[in-house]
């Protein structure tokens, strides 16, 4: 591992930017940072004599980098290195990065081992996440020199840029042609790289939006950039995963229970027992490996295309591009080690690589490579990958999709997965599969073999459940019972047993959220900025009208509830910056973002006045407190000229809100409760915060009372539903009914459950259940009276 | 013309920067970090303790000395720069006598070494505005028969008139180039510091 050094002209803020750098890495991890820094504690002032012995402390074989402030530091560094003995002169650089910025990135991935080359780059790319987030100085940076004889400019259109799948369809293009093919990011100013390294691909971390200049030298140069401009064109054929709707239970279970005996498979690969041999046999081996994976991918692909889909199978050409990566395989082929270490240092270098990406589609990409090592370290050490002879819960740290998608559905009753995250590819594979998947379990210990059940429903994961996971088998009976019915029926409108008819709508954050979405009435709660949240420039008004229309296709032309961005709190949009607030939740969330910035929400204005012409859509503006709020809403929306029909609404998130609902509604056609804010507001507690978790209950009696408040408090004629997550849960969507809510509004795939439950229920006895509900004195006896 | 000689050349330097402190931190602090004056006193000082502690031998051996002493007491940018001056100022003299020529070879190499370090380039406001025409005043005053006494006079005559010429300048390099246009019509601390060095030279060397 390399060594750092920081200069700076202060000693505490070395100490204080070495404290803040440290936290980021484990302390076994950790690469040995030594500081020169100030005359004494407290004189400002560099030493070159100092500077020399520090990087004496932190010299390696791997080289030291060293970090500075500014001024002096810089004089001192450099003549410290002529102090120094000339060999270690030789392996030390210095760092123009940003010291708090570049020591960060510079702590962060000397840890993995990586070269110094590497480590000074990460730190030199320091400042980008921070220019990039303010949008400055983005475009500014000037590419460096590209000597290719021949140049084009693509723009990079597909969802995701260019991540994995998409960049092994141009690292594998750019190596058919005898032609040097480089790739530089002109949005960023990062490149020129060698197009033919999936590595070096990753580094322009290219974002939709973003322009790319192709490079090319040789022989072919014309037909390599013509092939490559056609797949600019074509979006880099990048086919989103699952655009087709999920056949529930195409082999899994479908449902969201599993219970079973552990089958711990998130083990390290056990290198210990391998014997090295000379350089040659090493590379032999690591090429046989290389072979041995590669076959295996090839039939991993094969029978995913054949049983799952192509877009699905896409993910192991990915893997096998990795495979394939000169830069990669140079690494190991010529490095001074065993070849599972060699492996296992450029693998895991290349993670971390991924890893440090700003898009976390992308980050998530790292789990790619992680498999692609674990196959080729298992095909070095000849350990048989975990294929456990009997069934049960598989406990795995990360789902990759090689594991997602060759578990054999039949005798894995469900994948528990250590990380949180559902993106990956692994959990969409097996999502898609119908194999049950429960994220984000942690550290919790399992012995392998023990009996582990969960219940994505009630987030619960339990080791060892209590008789025998009673409660697990006789939910797993119930539904799949329920599910069977609930789905036969869910076309079907739910009305209560005493004739009343319940609106049940889905929440969507995508077309295949309203696509899963079975019997759904509609959507009460399209989430814009989940729509288009991975976006790095807003979308325009044509891209917002086209995905409108394709959610209000997806749900067979019923009625939508377009919310307007709900940005803020904890969800930041990319392309609306917002500054760092004290208290992000009691900020400027929602409506209130756009008081002083009015442009992107007259924009989606425009387009949902448009798709109103169309299709039937309501319009909602979230996180509204006062009567003008609403007021100066309306406005905007008579400005751009709202079509006859189109309904608007509030959320009601703000207990002020519930409280003047009479006042604030006046007006409006409907209002819908976001139970989820609503709840943290009144109880003031934070939902993410387990040591308070308990008490942002949203059954508890408080938030009852204010939902029955808004109920009994809207003007004649308005409407009032629920579209926070207590509409997703049966025994609540019976309680909200009873309360007098017209419309529930849930996640999809809970919709023909909530209709099935309300067709059991009589509203006369569910309106008494509330009202004594009411009454209670706590969330758990209201959970008692209605479970 | 030996140790003793240079001797008295940093032992006067350190008295006269002691004096300027004040005037040199002032100067700094209306375009720098408002620490020049205060540092060279620092690392002079630290120069005079050293000469009362070791006896040198030779010049180069002293002149080396005192630049590794100012190149771990300034602590600014000037700590490097003089250091780098006198490390290479006494290398030059290594075995050589000292003569108004050697003497001069010596001059360029330490400035040659400032350049190397501070990267700085004539009319950035910087101790080089001093030393550059100082060096060709030096040569001047030497193809003109002058001594060693009287080719350093000259040289401290030129370097105050450059260092008269970097008020009206705009610092390019420097903690002062943060300032951009508003560190014009201020004197360049460093050019100040350099005359001083150079007068107090041709007091002492005479």
């Amino acid at each position: 591992m390399i060594g750092i050094v920081v200069v700076s002209h202060s000693r505490a803020l070395a100490e204080a930017v070495v404290g803040l750098a440290s936290e980021m890495v484990a302390e076994g991890d950790r690469p040995v940072i030594a500081v020169a820094a100030g005359l004494d504690e407290t004189t400002f002032g560099t030493d070159a004599a100092a500077v020399a012995e520090a990087i004496a402390v932190a010299d390696s074989p791997d080289g030291v980098l060293v970090l500075l402030d500014l001024g002096s530091a810089v004089l001192s560094a450099e003549m410290a290195l002529e102090f120094v003995d000339p060999e270690v002169a030789e392996r030390v650089k210095l760092s123009s990065a940003p010291l708090v910025e570049g020591l960060v990135a510079a702590v962060v991935t000397a840890s993995t081992g990586a070269t110094l080359d590497a480590v000074l780059a990460e730190a030199s790319r320091g400042l980008a996440g921070k220019q990039d987030h303010l949008g400055d100085a983005v475009s500014e940076t000037s590419p460096t020199d590209d000597a290719s004889d021949h140049v084009i400019e693509v723009a990079v259109s597909n969802e995701h840029g260019l991540h994995a799948r998409p960049a092994a369809k141009v690292v594998g293009l750019a190596q058919k042609f005898e032609a040097r093919v480089t790739l530089t990011n002109l949005t960023t100013g990062k490149g020129p790289v060698d197009a033919g390294s999936l590595s070096m691909v990753a580094t322009l971390n290219v974002q939709q939006g973003h322009r790319l200049r192709v490079g090319a030298s040789g022989p072919d140069a014309h037909e390599a950039l013509a092939a490559l401009g056609a797949l600019a064109d074509r979006g880099f054929d990048d086919v989103p995963v699952a655009t087709t709707p999920a056949a529930v239970g195409k082999s899994g279970s479908g449902l969201d229970v599993a219970i079973g005996p552990a089958i711990v498979a998130d083990q390290e690969i056990d290198l210990s027992g391998y014997q090295a041999d000379d350089a040659d046999v090493e590379r032999q081996r690591s090429k046989d490996a290389r072979r041995t994976a590669e076959v295996q991918l090839i039939a991993l692909r094969d029978q995913t295309a054949a049983t799952v889909g192509t877009a699905e199978a896409a993910i192991f050409d990915a893997q096998l591009a990795l495979l394939d990566d000169a830069v990669l395989l140079d690494a190991v082929l010529h490095a001074d080690k065993s070849a599972p270490d060699a492996w296992k240092s450029a693998m895991d270098e290349l993670a971390s690589t991924f890893e440090g990406l700003d898009d976390p589609y992308q980050r998530e990409r790292a789990q790619d490579v992680r498999s692609v090592r674990d196959r080729v370290l298992r095909a070095l050490v000849g350990a048989v990958e975990a294929s456990p002879a009997d069934g049960g819960l598989l406990v795995v740290r990360e789902l990759d999709a090689a594991t997602a998608a060759s578990v054999d559905a039949e005798r894995i009753v469900g994948v528990a997965v250590r990380a949180a995250g559902t993106t990956g590819h692994g959990v969409i594979v097996a999502r898609s599969r119908g194999i049950p998947v429960f994220t984000g379990i942690g550290d919790v210990a399992v012995p392998s073999g023990a009996l582990v059940a969960f219940d994505a429903r009630a987030h619960e994961f339990v080791v060892d459940p209590a008789d025998g996971g009673k409660r697990f088998r006789t939910a797993l009976r119930e539904r799949a019972v329920e599910r069977e019915v609930a789905l036969a029926e869910a076309e079907q409108p739910a009305v209560t047993v005493d004739g009343q008819t319940i609106a049940v709508l889905a929440n969507v954050g995508s077309v295949q959220d309203a696509l899963d979405a079975r019997g759904a009435d509609g959507s009460g709660l399209v989430r814009t900025e989940v729509l288009f949240g991975d976006r790095r420039v807003a979308p325009t008004v044509d891209e917002q009208v086209e995905a409108f229309r394709a959610i209000a296709a997806a749900l067979d032309g019923k009625p939508i509830t377009i919310r307007t961005w709900d940005v803020g709190g904890d969800k930041p949009l990319a392309f609306l910056p917002q500054g760092r607030e004290a208290n992000p939740f009691l900020g400027e969330r929602g409506i209130r973002v756009f008081r002083r910035q009015p442009e992107l929400l007259r924009d989606q204005l425009r387009a949902i006045c448009q798709v109103a012409a169309e299709t039937p859509v309501q319009v909602m503006f979230p996180m509204v407190t006062t009567a003008e709020e609403v007021a100066w809403a309306r406005e905007e929306l008579a400005a751009i000229g709202a079509p006859e029909g189109l309904k608007v609404g509030i959320m009601v998130e703000v207990p002020a809100a519930a409280l003047r609902i009479a006042t604030l509604a006046d007006g409006l056609d409907f209002v819908s409760i976001g139970t989820n804010d609503l709840t943290q507001y009144t109880t003031a507690s934070d939902r993410g915060n387990s040591a308070v978790a308990g008490l942002a209950d949203g059954l508890d009696p408080a938030v009852l009372q204010l939902i029955d408040r808004v109920v009994r408090g809207v003007p004649a004629g308005v409407e009032v539903a629920v579209c926070g997550d207590l509409a997703s849960d049966p025994d609540a969507a019976v309680l909200l009914a009873g309360l007098g809510v017209h419309e529930l509004s849930a996640v999809g795939p809970q919709v023909p459950t909530i209709k099935a439950r309300l067709r059991k229920t009589n509203l006369a006895n569910a309106t008494k259940l509330a009202a004594k509900a009411l009454q209670l004195d706590s969330a758990a006896a209201v959970r008692a009276l209605t479970g | 013309m030996g140790v003793e000689n240079f001797t008295n050349w940093l032992r006067d330097a350190a008295s006269t920067l002691h004096e300027n402190a004040a005037y040199l931190t002032e100067l700094d602090s209306a375009i720098g970090d408002a620490d020049h004056g205060s540092n060279m006193d620092r690392g002079f000082a630290a120069v005079v303790a050293v000469l009362d502690e070791v006896s040198f031998e030779s010049v180069d051996e002293l002149m080396k000395k005192a630049g590794m002493t100012l190149v771990s007491k300034v602590g600014g940018a000037s700590g490097p720069l003089y250091g780098t001056f006198f490390l290479r100022f006494g290398t030059a003299l290594a075995g050589a006598e000292i003569t108004p020529a050697t003497v001069g070879e010596a001059l360029k190499a330490g400035v040659g070494g400032i350049l190397a370090r501070g990267k700085a380039e004539l009319g950035d406001k910087t101790m080089y505005d001093a030393w550059a025409p100082a060096l060709d005043a030096y040569d001047d005053a030497v193809a003109g028969g002058a001594d060693l006494g009287g080719a350093l006079a000259a040289a401290a005559e030129a370097a105050a008139k450059g260092r008269d010429a970097t008020t009206p300048l705009v610092a390019r390099k420097g903690r002062a180039s943060y300032l951009g246009e508003r560190s014009a019509g201020h004197q360049d601390p460093g050019a100040t510091s350099t005359t001083l060095l150079l007068e107090s030279a041709a007091r002492t060397l005479a």
